[in-house]
């Protein structure tokens, strides 16, 4: 199946602290990709770079065979790589619907087709409906949560990147949350997930990649990486007396 | 559900919110038929350029949240420009409309390395450049430097021509206003003001954004510079170009309501006609005024008048129990 993203040796330094180093991988087409590996591991610099947040001090990115490196958040977005932010980042002063219609009149320029869907379709996939009217601010946490991946969602991305959209919710609410991924992504919208949480990944993803100390640590199907010995040895340690 | 609810319901609210500006509009068009003496028209202009510049600002300020102390260029930039075009033949429309253009690109200039900064290094940018203008005004042979520039008036004063000119502008300033806060445009503003990084990342361009934000406020700000110079027919630098007009134009929207519609509007007329009695009283006292009013609004009222009544609103329905919701 051919790559919709292809990273080839990308690097990343915060004055002098690499975060990032000769990070290379490709997500499929229409694929949900995991990544995944302890605090402090690059993870969400990386989704960083690839949204356009923050740019990266060497190597490539090519998108849909362009090479996008070095683009804007906006301009990516426009393209079709759209991110959820960890920490959620909702316009306070607006309603959750209008917080949603940033993402509908502004994201994927070319899915135009998708244009006609309301801000309220894309609440009603999140379950926040009934709550469209309300401002942003008065949400709780994990409504929060909802709208960042609603109005993410609205801004109709080909590839999806999301940080840890399941962090802070129950267990219910997280499955819920899986389920739409599981549904965008049979939609033909590629997702790279990152997250924290090993069995939230391990029971969505088709490929996973680990990564410790800015470094690609493994890459494979989730079975295989999770009985990868360093894998275990960078979340648990070493066994004794090994 | 009735399904026809919400949309008689939309339309008879949109009514309700378009039926009482356009009276208002009606009632002060009405004004100068009533013959009510030439101090009160003067009154009711310098309020209304007030209501075009604070309603500008608000624009920039309120809805993109970048709060520029430094207005009083586009202000000033605008009443030279419109006088100097009227001196050389040009009619007063074409005039205006020049000082617009004048500010909008003036803006630019202003905006594209400025913008690059953010929060308070923004304002304090708008600061810098503003002194440096009104320095180089006050210096500049061509506009006569500090001792200013006067129109040569061709014909007699007419008095309600200009209450006119100043009214057409400052309801297109509240058109534009209502028009840019409910397009696309306006939520790329709000959005911009609530999180320019969350912003970014739905595909809005924070840069353009806010450059667009404060070339149309600017426009708008130059032509109410240009209304204000076409009735005084004399500009000098120390008075269009003056700090405490910069101060005066982010002072109306604040006391008013920010980043609201009406609220710009009111803190102008309450502005303008305060500032005329209390400058005839207390020549001085009327900035100290100002500086307190601020200070209690930011503490206890942020929401400016317009919040204030709101809330008093709210209350007294609570306690009457008129209009309740159930």
């Amino acid at each position: 199946m051919a790559s919709i993203l292809k990273l080839d040796r990308l690097s990343k330094n915060f004055a002098g602290l690499a975060a990032l180093k000769d990070v290379s991988f490709e997500v499929e087409e229409a694929g949900l990709f995991g990544l995944i590996g302890p605090n402090g591991a690059g993870k969400t610099t990386l989704l960083s770079i690839i949204a356009g947040s923050i740019q990266p001090t060497s190597g490539s990115i090519v998108f849909q065979g362009h090479e996008i490196s070095g683009a804007k958040s906006y301009h990516a977005v426009r393209v079709g790589i759209a991110r959820t932010h960890q920490i959620p980042k909702p316009f306070r002063g607006l309603s959750v619907l209008e917080n949603v219609e940033v993402g509908l009149r502004f994201g994927h320029s070319k899915r135009s087709a998708d244009k006609t869907k309301s801000g309220m379709e894309f609440l009603e996939r999140v379950g926040l409906a009934p709550l469209s009217l309300m401002p942003a601010s008065t949400l709780s946490v994990g409504d929060m949560k909802r709208l960042e991946l609603a109005r993410t969602l609205a801004a109709r991305p080909s590839l999806l990147l999301c940080d840890e959209v399941c962090s802070g919710l129950t267990e219910t609410e997280a499955a819920s949350i899986l389920e739409l991924l599981c549904d965008i992504r049979r939609a033909g919208t590629s997702i790279l997930y990152v997250e924290h949480n090993l069995r939230a990944i391990m029971s969505v993803c088709d490929r996973v990649i680990v990564m410790n100390s800015g470094q690609k640590l493994a890459e494979g199907p989730p079975e295989a990486v999770q009985n990868n010995p360093s894998v275990i040895e960078a979340y648990i340690g070493k066994r004794a007396g090994a | 559900m009735n399904q026809n609810a919400p949309s008689s319901r939309h339309s008879i609210s949109k009514l309700a919110t378009s039926a009482p500006p356009l009276i208002l509009l009606a009632i002060l068009a009405l004004i100068p038929l009533a013959e009510p003496g030439p101090n009160t028209i003067r009154l009711l202009f310098v309020s209304l350029v007030w209501v075009t510049a604070s309603v500008a600002w608000n624009i920039l300020g309120g809805f993109a949240g970048q709060v520029s102390f430094g207005f009083a260029v586009f202000f000033g930039l605008g009443a030279y420009t419109t006088a100097i075009s009227l001196n050389a033949g040009l009619d007063r429309l074409s005039s205006l409309g020049l000082a617009a253009i004048v500010g909008a690109i003036t803006s630019l200039l202003i905006g594209m390395p400025t913008f690059r900064l953010r929060g308070p290094y923004f304002a304090i940018a708008t600061i810098g450049v503003s002194e440096a203008v009104r320095v180089v005004m006050t210096n500049l042979a061509v506009t006569g430097g500090a001792s200013g520039y006067r129109i040569t008036e061709k014909g007699a004063f007419n008095q309600h021509l200009h209450f006119y000119m100043a009214l057409g502008l400052a309801a297109a300033a509240v058109a534009i206003s209502m028009r840019i806060r409910y397009s696309k445009f306006g939520l790329a503003l709000i959005a911009v003001r609530e999180d320019e990084d969350a912003a970014s990342d739905l595909g809005v361009n924070p840069f353009a954004t806010k450059l667009l934000g404060h070339a149309v406020a600017a426009a708008l700000t130059a032509a109410a510079g240009g209304v204000y110079a076409g009735y005084a027919a004399f500009v000098h630098p120390n008075g269009v170009f003056g700090f405490d007009i910069s101060v005066a134009i982010l002072l109306m929207p604040t006391i008013g309501g920010i980043g609201t519609i009406w609220g710009p509007v009111i803190g102008a007329v309450v502005y303008g006609l305060v500032q005329e009695e209390l400058i005839a009283s207390f020549p001085q006292f009327h900035l100290l005024l100002y500086g307190g009013l601020l200070i209690l609004i930011i503490l206890f009222e942020p929401g400016g008048v317009l919040g204030l009544l709101k809330k008093s609103f709210r209350l007294l329905r609570a306690r009457t129990g008129i209009g309740v919701h159930t």
